[in-house]
Parts: C-alpha cells; sequence; structure tokens
C-alpha cells in the first residue's frame, strides 16, 4: 500500500470513528435525542398521565412499529404497499392461535409471527414483486382482503371468525410477566428502541443504500450491479417481519384480536404515517404515528366526523407539504451516514492533495488496487486479448429487426467507438451486452466466457460498467452516494452483518467510500460529493455517471454518447480523461455521434447502419470507406 | 336447471356495475396514471344522490313522473350531479399536488376517498338505507321458455351496455377519443400537437364517475339497500376488472368487469358465497402473474 493511500484511509477511518470534529448541527441533535429520551422514560410518572394516558403511549408504540415496518417497504424502496395490515393480522393470528391451541408462551411467539409474515410475504410476492407500482399497490390492497376475509371465515375453526380470538397471554419472561400498562408501555418502546438502532445501521450500509438506488431508478441501479429483485424481496420480508411482530405485541396487550382490526383502513393508516412523517425518515415515522393515534383522542367528542377531518387534512397536507413534516434530509447524508459530518477547509486540500497523487499512482497496477475493491474481472488477462465480442447477435421487436447477426470484437485496453446513422440500432446492441435485453439469437463473450441472457446486475459484477444516452443518476441522492453505488457489487456484508455492524462490515464499507472518493475526484467532483445529483449542471451529471460507472472498477467501460450535450472545452477535457483511463489498464467501448471524438481517440471503429455491422477498422480508413459513406450520406447516383 | 342462467344474469349485472365503475377507473389511469383511490367513493355518493331525489317529499318525483319516470330523473340527477362532484374532486384535490410527484397524489386519493366516504356516513347516516319500494319499478318479461326476468334487471342491462357501447364509440371511433388516447399514451406528445390537456382531463372526470354514479343508482334500485361504505369493496373490484382488461384500456375494462361479474356469480352459485372475494382477489393475483398486460392489454417497454 502506498504511503499516499494509507494516509487517505487513516483520515477517513479517523471521520468514521466520529473522532473529526462534530458539527454543531450533530450536538444540537444529540441533545435533543436525549430530551426525547428522558421524556419518553419519564412519560408514565408524569403528574397528568393516568393509565389510560399510558395506553395511548403504548398503542403510538404499535403504531411506530408499523410505520416503521412499512417505511423499509414505501419509504427506502419506494414499494406501493396497501396492505400491510394483512401482514400485520398474520403476526397477531399467528400468536393468537399457537397461543390458545398449542400454549407456546407469547415470548417464543414473538420472533416466531415475525418470521410467519416475512415468510409469506416472501410466498405471495416473489412472483409479482417485479411489477409497477400501481400494480403491486392493487396487488397488496387484495392481499389484505385475502387475510381478512380468511380469517372472517374461520377456517378449521382456527381463527373463530368475527369474534375474534380470546384468551391470548401476556408476555412471561420466566421471572416477571408484563401486564400493567406501564410494563407494556416500556416493554414496545424498548422493542422500538432496539429496531430502531438496527434501521439506522441498515440505513447507514450498502443494504439501505441499495434500497434507495432502487427507489430512485431501478434500471440504473440494476446496471450498477445491484440485484434489484433480491433487494426488493428483502424489504418486503424485513418489513412485514416487522408489522407480524407488531401484530404479536398488540395481540398479547389486547388478549382479543379479531378482523375488524386489520381492515384496508388499518392498511391506509400505516401508509399515511409513512407519507405524514416523510419517506424513509424515522423522526417523521414517530411524529405521524403519534399524530395518527393522539388526534382522535383529542377529538373524541367529534367521533363521527373524525375521519372526515382526517381525509381532509391529508388532501391539504398533500397540497402544501407533499414531503411529510420531517422529510429525511439528503444533504450530507453520504458522509454524515459514514460518521463523517464534515470535512474543514484545510482537511478537505488535504484530501484533495492526497487524492491527487492518488490519480497518479493508479497507473502503477498494485497501487489503483488499493483503494478499490477487489474484482474477479482484474486477476485473468483475457484470452487470445478480447475482453468482449459478440457473435452474430441479433435482436427483434414485433417484427423489426433493430440489430441482425452482428459481431463486435473489442481488445483489451483500447478504445472502440459504434458509430452509425441514427436509429442504427447501437443502444440496443448495448442494452444486449450489458443484460438489460436478451438477444433473439447470438452470443456475448465477455473475458473468454459467455454472458448472453445474464441479468444487467451479474453483468456488472463480471466487470462491465455503463453510462446511459439519457443521464440515469440516482436524482435525490447526494453524488458521493451515488458513486459508492458502483462498489456495491464485490461487497459481501448483507443485513445481519450491517444491523450488527461488524468490524468486517466497516471494513467494507470503509472501502466502498474509499474507492467511492477516489473516483469522484478523478472526474473532478469532489467538491460536490454532498450536492444532490438532481442539482448539478448538466455536465457534470454526465462526469457523474462516468465516476459512478468506474466506480465499479469495471475491465469495460461502455459509454453511449458520452460527449453529447457538453462544449467544446468540456468535450476535450473528456477526451483527455478517457485517454487516461486507457492508461489506467481500463478498456473502453463508445457510442459517440462527434467525428472528432471518434477519430481523436478510437483505436478502432465499427460502423453499424440498419442493425448491420458495415465497417470495422481503423478510425483513419472508417473516413474512406464507400459503404460508411453511403450510410451517412446517401448513395450517389 | 334454473340455477346457471339466473347465476349468469345475476353475473351480467353485478359485472356491468364493475364494467361501469372500471371504465372511470380507466379513464382516469389512462390520462393521468393514478389510481383514483376516490372513484368508488364517487360511485356510492351517485347512489345516495339517486336514494335522495327518489325519496324527495315523500316520493314526489315517483308521484309526479311514474316510476321509470322516477328512475330517469334520479339516473340523470346522479349523473349530472356526479359529473361535477368529479371536476370539483379534481380541482381541489389533484389539480395542486401534481407537480409533488405520483406518491402524495396517491395520498390525496386516499384522502378524498376517506372524506367522501366520511361525507357520507355524516350526512346520511352510518346504517343502510333502501331505496323507497314505490320508485323500484316490477314486473317480468319471460325470456324464453319458462325463464323470466324481472323488467328492472333487463333494464338495467340494456342501459348498461348501451352507455358502454356509447363510450366505446367515443373513445375508440372519434376524433375527440382519438385526443384522449393521444394523451393516455403520451401528455408531452399530445401537448405539442396541440391536444388542450386540462379539457381532456375535465372529461375523463366529468365522464368516468357519471358513469359510476349510474351504477350507483342501479345498486339501489336492484339490490335496494345502500351503505356508505359500499363504493371500496366496487371499487375494489372495478379496478379489479380494469388490470383483468388491461389498465387504460376502456374496451378492456368493460370486458373485464363482465367477465369478473360473471365468475364471481357463478362461483357464488356453484362453489361459496363466503369466500367469493377471496376468489376475485386470487384471480386478480394469477393474471398478474400470468398475464400482467391484461386480456387485451399491450406490453409497453421502458425506453432505456
Amino acid at each position: 500500500m502506498s504511503e499516499i493511500t494509507r494516509n487517505l484511509t487513516q483520515r477517513i477511518s479517523k471521520f468514521q470513528d466520529g473522532k473529526g470534529t462534530p458539527s454543531v448541527d450533530k450536538k444540537t441533535q444529540l441533545i435533543l435525542l436525549a430530551i426525547l429520551i428522558a421524556v419518553m422514560a419519564a412519560y408514565p410518572f408524569l403528574p397528568f398521565v393516568n393509565n389510560y394516558w399510558i395506553d395511548v403511549g403504548f398503542f403510538v408504540g404499535i403504531y411506530v412499529l408499523l410505520g416503521l415496518s412499512l417505511n423499509i417497504i414505501l419509504g427506502e424502496v419506494g414499494l406501493f404497499n396497501l396492505g400491510q395490515a394483512a401482514f400485520y393480522a398474520i403476526g397477531a393470528y399467528t400468536t393468537g392461535i399457537l397461543y390458545t391451541q398449542l400454549q407456546i408462551p407469547i415470548i417464543v411467539l414473538l420472533p416466531l409471527s415475525a418470521l410467519i409474515a416475512g415468510g409469506f410475504a416472501f410466498l405471495v410476492t416473489s412472483p409479482i414483486i417485479h411489477l409497477r407500482g400501481d400494480y403491486l399497490c392493487i396487488v397488496t390492497i387484495g392481499i389484505g382482503e385475502i387475510v381478512r376475509i380468511t380469517a372472517l371465515n374461520n377456517p378449521f375453526g382456527l381463527t373463530k371468525g368475527a369474534n375474534g380470538i380470546t384468551g391470548i397471554g401476556n408476555p412471561d419472561f420466566g421471572i416477571f410477566s408484563i401486564t400493567t400498562p406501564t410494563q407494556f408501555y416500556y416493554y414496545v418502546w424498548i422493542i422500538i428502541g432496539l429496531v430502531i438502532i438496527g434501521l439506522i445501521n441498515l440505513q447507514k450500509s450498502r443494504v439501505g443504500r441499495a434500497w434507495n438506488y432502487i427507489r430512485e431508478d431501478e434500471i440504473a441501479a440494476e446496471a450498477n450491479g445491484i440485484d434489484v429483485r433480491h433487494y426488493k424481496l428483502l424489504a418486503f420480508v424485513i418489513g412485514t417481519a416487522l408489522a407480524g411482530a407488531a401484530g404479536n405485541i398488540y395481540g398479547s396487550k389486547m388478549m382479543i384480536i379479531s378482523p375488524a382490526n386489520f381492515t384496508f383502513m388499518e392498511s391506509c393508516l400505516i401508509f399515511v404515517i409513512v407519507l405524514l412523517g416523510g419517506l424513509g425518515s424515522i423522526p417523521g415515522t414517530l411524529l405521524g404515528a403519534a399524530i395518527i393515534v393522539i388526534f382522535p383522542e383529542i377529538f373524541r367528542q367529534f367521533a363521527n366526523y373524525r375521519l372526515l377531518f382526517f381525509g381532509a387534512a391529508l388532501v391539504i397536507m398533500m397540497i402544501f407539504r407533499p414531503g411529510g413534516i420531517l422529510p429525511r434530509r439528503r444533504e450530507r447524508a453520504g458522509f454524515r451516514g459514514l460518521g463523517i459530518s464534515k470535512l474543514p477547509e484545510d482537511e478537505n486540500t488535504l484530501l484533495k492533495e492526497v487524492l491527487d497523487s492518488g490519480l497518479s499512482t493508479a497507473r502503477q497496477p498494485e497501487a489503483a488496487q488499493e483503494p478499490t475493491l477487489k474484482t474477479k474481472a482484474h486477476v485473468h488477462p483475457p484470452p487470445n486479448g478480447l475482453v468482449l465480442e459478440t457473435q452474430r447477435v441479433t435482436v427483434q421487436f414485433g417484427g423489426l429487426t433493430a440489430v441482425s447477426q452482428f459481431d463486435l470484437t473489442i481488445r483489451e485496453n483500447q478504445i472502440t467507438s459504434l458509430i452509425g446513422p441514427n436509429g442504427a440500432g447501437k443502444t440496443t446492441l448495448f442494452n444486449v451486452i450489458t443484460g438489460i435485453y436478451r438477444p433473439l439469437s447470438g452470443k456475448v463473450i465477455f473475458m473468454g466466457e459467455e454472458i448472453t441472457g445474464l441479468k444487467p446486475h451479474q453483468i456488472t459484477t463480471k466487470g462491465i460498467a455503463r453510462t446511459f444516452q439519457n443521464i440515469r443518476l440516482f436524482p435525490s441522492l447526494t453524488s458521493i452516494e451515488n458513486v459508492m453505488s458502483g462498489p456495491h457489487c464485490h461487497a459481501t456484508n448483507g443485513t445481519i452483518p450491517s444491523i450488527m455492524r461488524s468490524p468486517g462490515q466497516q471494513k467494507e464499507e470503509r472501502h466502498i467510500l474509499e474507492t467511492a472518493s477516489f473516483r469522484l475526484h478523478q472526474v473532478g467532483l469532489w467538491e460536490y460529493r454532498n450536492e444532490l445529483a438532481r442539482n448539478l449542471p448538466y455536465g457534470k451529471q454526465k462526469l457523474l455517471e462516468i465516476a459512478r460507472a468506474l466506480a465499479s472498477s469495471p475491465k469495460l467501460i461502455v459509454l453511449d454518447e458520452p460527449s453529447s450535450g457538453l462544449n467544446d472545452k468540456e468535450t476535450e477535457e473528456l477526451m483527455e480523461f478517457l485517454t487516461k483511463l486507457i492508461a489506467e489498464g481500463l478498456t473502453i467501448l463508445l457510442i459517440e455521434h462527434d467525428m472528432n471524438v471518434v477519430m481523436g481517440i478510437s483505436d478502432r471503429v465499427s460502423v453499424m447502419d440498419m442493425g448491420s455491422r458495415i465497417a470495422e477498422d481503423l478510425p483513419q480508413n472508417i473516413y474512406n470507406n464507400p459503404r460508411v459513406i453511403e450510410a451517412y450520406l446517401g448513395k450517389e447516383e | 336447471m334454473q340455477m346457471l342462467p339466473e347465476q349468469l344474469i345475476n353475473g351480467l349485472i353485478i359485472g356491468s356495475f364493475y364494467a361501469l365503475v372500471a371504465m372511470g377507473y380507466s379513464m382516469v389511469y389512462g390520462v393521468m396514471k393514478l389510481i383514483n383511490f376516490a372513484h368508488g367513493d364517487l360511485f356510492t355518493l351517485g347512489s345516495y344522490l339517486g336514494y335522495t331525489i327518489l325519496v324527495f317529499g315523500a316520493g314526489w318525483v315517483t308521484a309526479t313522473f311514474g316510476i321509470w319516470g322516477g328512475v330517469i330523473v334520479a339516473v340523470l340527477g346522479a349523473m349530472l350531479g356526479i359529473g361535477f362532484a368529479g371536476l370539483i374532486l379534481e380541482r381541489v384535490a389533484y389539480q395542486p399536488v401534481y407537480r409533488a410527484g405520483r406518491l402524495p397524489l396517491v395520498v390525496s386519493a386516499l384522502g378524498a376517498s376517506i372524506f367522501i366516504s366520511n361525507g357520507i356516513m355524516a350526512v346520511w347516516g352510518p346504517r343502510f338505507q333502501a331505496f323507497p319500494e314505490v320508485s323500484i319499478p316490477t314486473g317480468s318479461i319471460v325470456l324464453f321458455g319458462d325463464f323470466r326476468i324481472t323488467t328492472l334487471k333487463l333494464v338495467t342491462i340494456l342501459v348498461s351496455l348501451g352507455l358502454m357501447g356509447l363510450i366505446y364509440y367515443l373513445v375508440e371511433r372519434t376524433l375527440f377519443g382519438a385526443a384522449v388516447r393521444a394523451s393516455a399514451l403520451d401528455r408531452d406528445t399530445a401537448t405539442l400537437i396541440g391536444i388542450d390537456f386540462r379539457k381532456i382531463i375535465r372529461f375523463v372526470f366529468f365522464v368516468g364517475p357519471s358513469l359510476g354514479a349510474l351504477a350507483g343508482v342501479f345498486v339501489g334500485l336492484n339490490y335496494t339497500r345502500i351503505i356508505f361504505t359500499m363504493g371500496w369493496t366496487y371499487g375494489l373490484k372495478a379496478f379489479t376488472a380494469v388490470i383483468l382488461g388491461g389498465i387504460g384500456n376502456i374496451p378492456g375494462a368493460m370486458l373485464g368487469g363482465i367477465m369478473l361479474g360473471i365468475m364471481e356469480a357463478l362461483f357464488e352459485g356453484f362453489v361459496s358465497g363466503a369466500w367469493k372475494n377471496v376468489f376475485v382477489f386470487l384471480i386478480l393475483i394469477v393474471i398478474l402473474i400470468v398475464r400482467p398486460t391484461g386480456l387485451i392489454g399491450e406490453k409497453i417497454a421502458e425506453k432505456v
């Protein structure tokens, strides 16, 4: 490891351990948090709080759990779920049935209820998880109704129909059991505390970020090596398991559960808690749940008009504050998420120097390896010098042949350009190479291995990264968070280590941050690291997309019209930058319309027209190729 | 063997209601990509409006115009009233939220739904209301052999099918309908070629809910009892019908509604009444797994 990268690593880890100067903002936050915890802990003993209001505090807790459970699915991943009450019901009924039929202790049933709710969610959602938002929304409503009606119909005499299950016991820890309102209050809030710690750790991990990438742009997430299906299901299972646990706690407190507790209105309330507080915001969920429970208590005498006001309030709220009351703050989230709250000015310049020299040493392979995660792609040189080969690839849309029997060869450490008139099928071929489309026939071979038909995230993991013709960033995430999606696919720590913040996971997170910082600096966007991607100007967004692709440590990078929309100076810088990447050992495939770029930096040029290859040659020979001239200018009469 | 034709007729009737409500969902979804959760409640409001017209002045409308005259007044009144209610809904609850994105729009729709259904409860009370017996047409005619059908059922089916035909013609065969379909496909391009998008929105928010209101009044006439929460069940099943037929596709919504109604009636008649809604939602899930584009929907590929 070079002196310089070690220096960088130390600096970053210093911040991560929280030894860096915390901002005032963070201090205030901690004080507020301490006050909140103190008030919550003292609440049952406050003078005006009787058992009734302690119970209200308990029910706020139940709805906080439910809100947090849906927040994972809706807030973090953006999956519409209007049937969360179904999983809450499954937890409650699991507890009710197993306790009354088999006398299994409530405390054993707590994890079991979560497991069964999550397992049920896995079974019912895995065939439909790929559906677009509204379809999923309707299906979850349908699942909610199926579960409620099933409970109502009392199958095998298990659910006891409309009257519900009575005689559910209290949680019993052996030494003491939880019976009084005060005990239940502490019971639920201690569980919430643990859940929140776990969730915050998840939010700060690659798992939490993967969820956010999917919410922002599913296709871009998949193309950056995120297994979209896996992470969607994971969110669904974790979220519904939490709802199942809430069902257990609710049942053990009420001692009776009936289908009337788990209606569509209940799902709506949970949905609204998340939206009211702000998507993905934990404090927002606390506030949302408090409002939903306490508001009706205050307006008890207007019971008949309660929901009327509630409905109107929702509409008004969406008009004036659609992001919720306490929306999750994103600025600086990337660094704060890793405990790096602020880089002072001098620190900033230092780090810049470190990174600057990091760039120059990056050309030596062993130094370039250091800050990045190891990838298989780098280990073996490709057989016969070919990085990528397409063999007779054909793609059809309906009756239209977009790509026809296309052969393309890309040599190691070269820039190959794919050119052709508009509509020639260039982007379609890119989408075949990167796995977004499956070809009708033909093969794609990468580093001597067939990759045809693999999913985009698998292909990215193997070492092909891409950019999009129309920029596809994660708009509401910061620049650094965008780039941190790159190393995701080579990292291995999953949910449990992320929740526990295991040493291995922390080390890996540091690697991810280092790789991302390095690439962000390399494209000259270091100073924009905490800016939301959507706030960057167009040219910088293009660079950010390239940084994100580079951060996955690819062998081959596939750029779709990187110079479009850039001015002359920016284009020149881009060309220089691409040449540097070649020096770093990368291989590049370009789609480009700007002939200056193509002729200036390409080693080989492949020309496509009407889906077929009409030429593949050195750049200087392409100019004089009669078929190319014909394709671009038409035939001379 | 009276059971089969009877259940088929029942299925056709309930299917017509689903189809009428489904068309409103589908139109709004097509143009705005929004599940208008308040649509089912507008249907309920239409039913209550028809009910109010019929009980008004102790049955003054029926007494003055006769039973069928009363029905016509109630239906037209409800359709007109709910058409305007739809316009107000869009103006108040949706238009100010468009720019905020899809999720706030969904929440606003949920809020509007809760507001309307509880507003109905506040005005007409939480209990079932019965359509006045004197205002419900009686009599029956022989359809074939010794199989009789009540005139009301026959009229329900004919009116529903007639209106569906009219809307089909309007949307699929006229220039205005082409503008509606163009707006559904691509709002920006439609605006660029000179289509007044606001006008299209007003059209779908007037016609959709008034079709729902028509269904609402006929639900009251056929089943006599109505309740403020009924829009939720009808709405959900109507949306299932939309998906069955292919989302955003109006002929699909009609077909999906009628098929769903018939399947439901047959299941209810021959298998189990208590489990019929589970059956309906299972159909929904199976359709989405097997053929997510619906029966006559087309696959829409996202451009990358």
